[in-house]
């Protein structure tokens, strides 16, 4: 492989990885931080893409859909932790249970819908963001960089809100001893239940910026939910910044390995992810939740 | 003498399962119905052992299915490797090499716990398949392996789907007593005791990691009886069988069955095979219904069906 | 990691638990009785061997009103002829669900243009979900042959399961036309037949991976060029197709300088697509289809591979109506090999897209097509019988001396394999009426898969 190769293909990594880290960020709060085991976050994600696809159907604008989705799967969020997992914090084997019924449910649902149904759709990139540029001695779609700014954008506005804001030192609280928090006189129901919206709106947000570059079909809450869990394992649990890590180690892990060792492609992922596993088990940026 | 009648019992209604092929020949559509009660079953013995980890130990495995694809693999490559449909040949050779890669994988899965254990198997489990899946020389790669025999022993074959359901019938029912005997040995008291509180059976002298390698060990192997059963019902082997679904499917039949029972992986069996595969011959909305039963399960039944049963059992005796 | 609450003996029934606690037991108990009631009811009332076809399914096409009316003017000389069912084994959900709404769509409008009637018998037609899983599918064909007990059965999209099913077809003389898979061997009489062989009782109405894949490899090489490079799906189609092309491509002279392998179900084009770029040869030949051939062709696109004097090649499914309705005119140019194209002009055809369209506002891809012509030959072989299906060895005969005008051209059985005898066109995707259409540049006529 010559440097420009290497170039054009570290590119592609970095691309990958950004896209990884959209997917994952959703399930990095709400796995790596309220410590629930979020299998519907790929659920989330289909749904959220398949809302975007259908405003966009209807007004013409990926930005509407941009902007849509995860209001929407907010809401849902906002409504399914309290009506279903407030009962079960700390339950991991029922929450797993109870989020695989609400996958079930929802990708039916999708599949079930008319207009939606069980087709393999694709999505444009927006107009200004649809051609491709010079770089690196090739071409290079418009579109996945700004996916690499767009990541970085997002990581930046999670790592700030986490760290800055009230409310981001509440959830850090609130994961460290929620006990502790409410018996300080914080509502701690409801600061779980908005965190879990949180990151069911940032799964439907993840759903419309990835549709363009993985499209949708059947199957596809599968795919993205496994990524996911690599991502954040890999990266960290307990830590906004692990799912930064595990991104950018994982994407172009997968990208490498695909091409330069197809067979072991998939072996090579979850290799990695076991190997994590064994020997630094919250992830490499990750540190124990308190007490736990 | 209840003790005797409960035995009586027992042994009838094993005599009643068993031949099932046999008095339900009447019915319409007898032969399909053998065939679902045996796949069934099947999926019992699966989630059975996997209940063992589960239920028993407190180890939630998500990639069990690695050892029911191994031994579905090994039954089906040594009958054609050794040229040979003898029971006592491929059968045994599946269940070792369940086994066998149980301990394998259990090595490194033990030294997790937790949310951590079921993210590893998952993870293990994943390339046991992917390697199912790119072998095409070894297993057939991803159009499966076919044309695997119905067993034979000494004289007598298992050809007939009538005979082969006894067979699989006459496992279910030595798996489900060997796992009450391990349930009600000293050896299932000290797998409680380790779900219970693994940092005090250290302290009292177990050694708890080797404790759970061997029941992984042991799960791993009767899945891996599981996976050869499949193959020769099916005659058919593919990477499905060793897939994160199927390792889903066990898990939440065992869920929901009743995670720690005797009778929960059963019941968890016929419950989710029942939805996902005969009535969606009647419905649209299947697997809606699959995922609403989960979370009704989830909110209202803390142990699954064979929970609720033994509840009103005790209540109604009481 | 401690579970709190965990599942098992731990929690004994009479144990005061908070919720208990709070709402009391008798809160406790009626919630669970009704679950437990409930799904006793439901177990009970859907026993499989208690319950025939039930007509409240949903894949089922009931007798429509056209039987009725077809009855009320039966001829006076017509005895009621016995019900003609036919089992449909499709999926419905998963990956290839796509493909099964296409066939059930080009299966109901047959019917329907027949007015639900195949020689004189009137037809209910059982459809199943295949699901993408070969234990689902053998339980399925399982239940046509014993429950259903259909007359003859058509489907199966997915190579493993149509290798699965094969031999309980094959032993309960089930004629079974296939009507998508394309695996070889389930024509061909290979050795122990595994992964799988031919059947008397099993005819394929659709294409076999040689017919598809050897001939445009012929067509290069009788063209002139000399090297081309493979880009294939890492699975048993594309691996099948690969050595296809190699197979015709070096029958005539040309040279395959090597093969770049994807995943099945790869999410990301942009790797693979810059490894090709990085070799010479231009002429790339590829086996995608579905969501994977979408991924390729924009991928293909964005790193500016027309530009630069690629070719892309390939078998028809890279760039049939269910990707082209999504990519348009990003795939336009491909050189695909298909025995069909919606562009196709002759007059059943024509006839074909205009009622599929009228029917469904849809074009209808090859997918209906595999489908209604597999309908079509049903309906044949059933008038050659006069209906009858009991007899299987006659209802064979008749499949096999089957031919007729089908969309895509002649059609007809071979007789020693049981696979199509059909043309193969060359295609290449041009826009015409603003839709992304493959034209056809060149044909070969009546192509055998050799059998073996």
């Amino acid at each position: 492989m010559g440097p420009e190769l290497f170039l054009q293909q570290a590119l592609n990594g970095l691309s990958f990885g950004a896209l990884l880290f959209v997917l994952a960020a959703g399930l990095s709060l709400i796995f790596g931080m309220m410590d629930v085991v979020n299998l519907a976050h790929g659920a989330f994600y289909m749904l959220g893409a398949y809302l975007g696809l259908s405003v966009v159907r209807a007004t013409g604008s990926f930005w509407l859909a941009l902007i849509v989705a995860p209001l929407a799967l907010g809401a849902l969020g906002l409504v399914l932790e309290p009506l279903l997992l407030r009962r079960l914090r700390g339950r991991h084997l029922d929450q797993v249970l109870i989020t695989i019924g609400v996958a079930l449910v929802i990708t039916d649902l999708v599949r079930l819908t008319p207009g939606w149904g069980a087709e393999v759709r694709s999505l444009a990139a927006p107009a200004p963001l649809a051609g491709s540029i010079a770089i690196a001695g090739s071409v290079y779609p418009v579109y996945r960089l700004f996916v690499i700014g767009f990541g970085i954008v997002l990581a930046a506005a999670m790592a700030l809100g986490h760290r800055r804001t009230r409310a981001g030192a509440l959830i850090r609280a609130g994961v460290g001893d929620a006990e502790m928090l409410s018996a300080l006189g914080v509502d701690t129901d409801r600061l779980f239940a908005v965190t879990f919206a949180l990151g069911s709106a940032l799964a439907g947000l993840a759903g419309v910026v990835a549709a363009p570059v993985f499209g949708l079909q059947p199957g596809m809450d599968v795919d993205a939910l496994i990524l996911s869990l690599i991502v954040v394992v890999v990266g960290g649990l307990g830590t906004l910044s692990g799912a930064m890590v595990g991104s950018a180690l994982v994407g172009p892990a997968d990208n490498f390995g695909k091409v330069l060792v197809p067979q072991f492609a998939l072996f090579l992922i979850f290799a990695i992810m076991a190997l994590v596993l064994l020997f630094r088990p919250t992830g490499l940026l990750g540190r124990t939740r308190g007490g736990r | 003498m209840r003790r005797a009648a409960v035995a009586l019992a027992a042994a009838l209604g094993a005599a009643i399962l068993v031949a099932f092929p046999f008095w339900s020949r009447e019915w319409e559509s007898s032969r399909y119905a053998t065939t679902v009660l045996r796949d069934i079953l099947v999926f019992a013995i699966l989630a059975l052992s996997l209940d063992l980890l589960i239920g028993y130990t407190g180890l939630p495995s998500l990639g069990h299915a690695a050892f029911f694809g191994a031994g579905a693999y090994a039954a089906a490559i040594a009958g054609q490797r050794l040229g040979t449909d003898g029971l006592l040949v491929t059968l045994p050779v599946a269940v070792l090499v369940a086994g066998l890669l149980a301990a394998i994988i259990g090595t490194l899965a033990v030294r997790a716990s937790g949310i951590f254990f079921l993210m590893l198997t998952l993870a293990l489990a994943q390339m046991v398949f992917s390697f199912a899946f790119q072998a095409t020389e070894l297993t057939g790669g991803s159009n499966g392996f076919a044309g695997v025999g119905r067993p034979t022993l000494g004289g007598l074959s298992f050809a007939d789907g009538d005979a082969l359901f006894a067979l699989v019938a006459t496992a279910f029912l030595l798996v489900l007593l060997l796992v009450r005997r391990v349930a009600s040995s000293s050896y299932g008291h000290v797998l409680v005791g380790v779900r219970e509180n693994e940092r005090r059976m250290r302290a009292l002298g177990y050694d708890t990691r080797a404790i759970k390698l061997s029941v992984f060990v042991l799960a791993g192997a009767i899945a891996g009886l599981a996976g050869a059963l499949s193959a020769y019902s099916l005659r058919f082997v593919s990477p499905n069988d060793a897939s994160l679904g199927t390792s889903i499917t066990a898990f939440v039949m065992v869920l929901i069955g009743g995670a720690g029972s005797l009778a929960g992986p059963a019941v968890g069996a016929v419950v989710v095979i029942f939805i996902e595969r005969v009535l969606n011959s009647s419905i649209a909305f299947s697997q809606t219904v699959l995922g609403l039963l989960f979370i009704a399960f989830v909110l209202a039944a803390r142990q699954g069906v064979a929970g609720l049963a033994r509840d009103l059992w005790l209540r109604v005796r009481a | 990691m401690t579970e709190r609450n965990e599942p098992g003996a731990k929690d004994q029934p009479g144990t005061k638990n908070e919720l208990s606690a709070k709402r009391g037991d008798g809160y406790r108990i009626s919630r669970r009785d009704l679950l437990v009631a409930s799904s006793a009811a439901a177990l009970a009332a859907c026993a499989p061997a208690a319950t025939p076809a039930a007509s409240a399914a949903p894949y089922r096409a009931a007798a429509t009103a056209a039987v009725a009316t077809t009855a009320a003017t039966a001829a006076p000389t017509a005895a009621p002829a016995a019900p003609l069912k036919i089992g449909q084994l499709l999926p419905f959900t998963k990956v290839y669900a796509e493909l099964g709404a296409s066939m059930k769509r080009a299966t109901d409008l047959y019917l329907k243009q027949k007015g639900n009637r195949l020689a004189g018998r009137p037809v209910t037609v059982v459809y199943e979900d295949e699901a993408n899983d070969p234990q689902v599918g053998l339980q399925k064909t399982q239940k046509f042959i014993d429950q259903d007990k259909v007359d003859i059965m058509l489907g199966v999209v997915a190579t493993p399961i149509a290798y699965a099913i094969r031999n309980v077809v094959h032993s309960s003389k089930m004629v079974w036309i296939e009507t998508n898979a394309g695996g070889n061997a389930l024509t061909r009489a290979t050795p122990d037949c595994k992964p799988a062989c031919k059947s008397p009782y099993i005819f394929r109405s659709s294409f076999s991976s040689y017919q598809i894949s050897a001939p445009i490899g012929e067509y290069f090489g009788k063209k002139g060029v000399k090297e081309a490079y493979l880009f294939i799906s890492d699975y048993g189609f594309g691996t099948e197709s690969a050595a296809d092309f190699t197979t015709g491509f070096t029958k005539q002279g040309g040279k395959v300088t090597g093969t770049l392998k994807a995943p099945l179900g790869n999410n990301d084009f942009l790797p693979f697509v810059t490894q090709l770029k990085a070799q010479p040869t231009k002429e790339i030949y590829s086996f995608f289809s579905g969501a994977d051939a979408i991924g390729y062709i924009k991928a293909w696109n964005q790193l500016g591979m027309p530009a630069a004097g690629y070719h892309m090649n390939g078998a028809g499914f890279l760039t049939e109506q269910d990707v082209l309705k999504e990519v348009k005119d990003l795939a336009v140019g491909a050189t695909t090999s298909l025995f069909w194209a919606v562009t196709l002009d002759n007059a059943e055809n024509k006839a074909f897209v205009d009622a599929y369209q009228k029917e469904y506002n849809l074009l209808p891809d090859v997918f209906a097509v595999q489908a209604w012509d597999g309908m079509q030959a049903v309906d044949l072989a059933l008038q050659a019988t006069k209906g009858d299906t009991a007899d299987r060895a006659k209802l064979v005969a008749a499949l096999e001396g089957v031919k007729f005008k089908s969309p895509r051209g002649d059609f007809e059985f071979d007789k020693d394999t049981h696979n199509v005898i059909q043309d193969i066109y060359i295609r290449e995707v041009k826009i015409q009426n603003g839709q992304a259409v493959n034209v056809i540049l060149d044909r070969t006529a009546r192509v055998t898969d050799p059998g073996k």
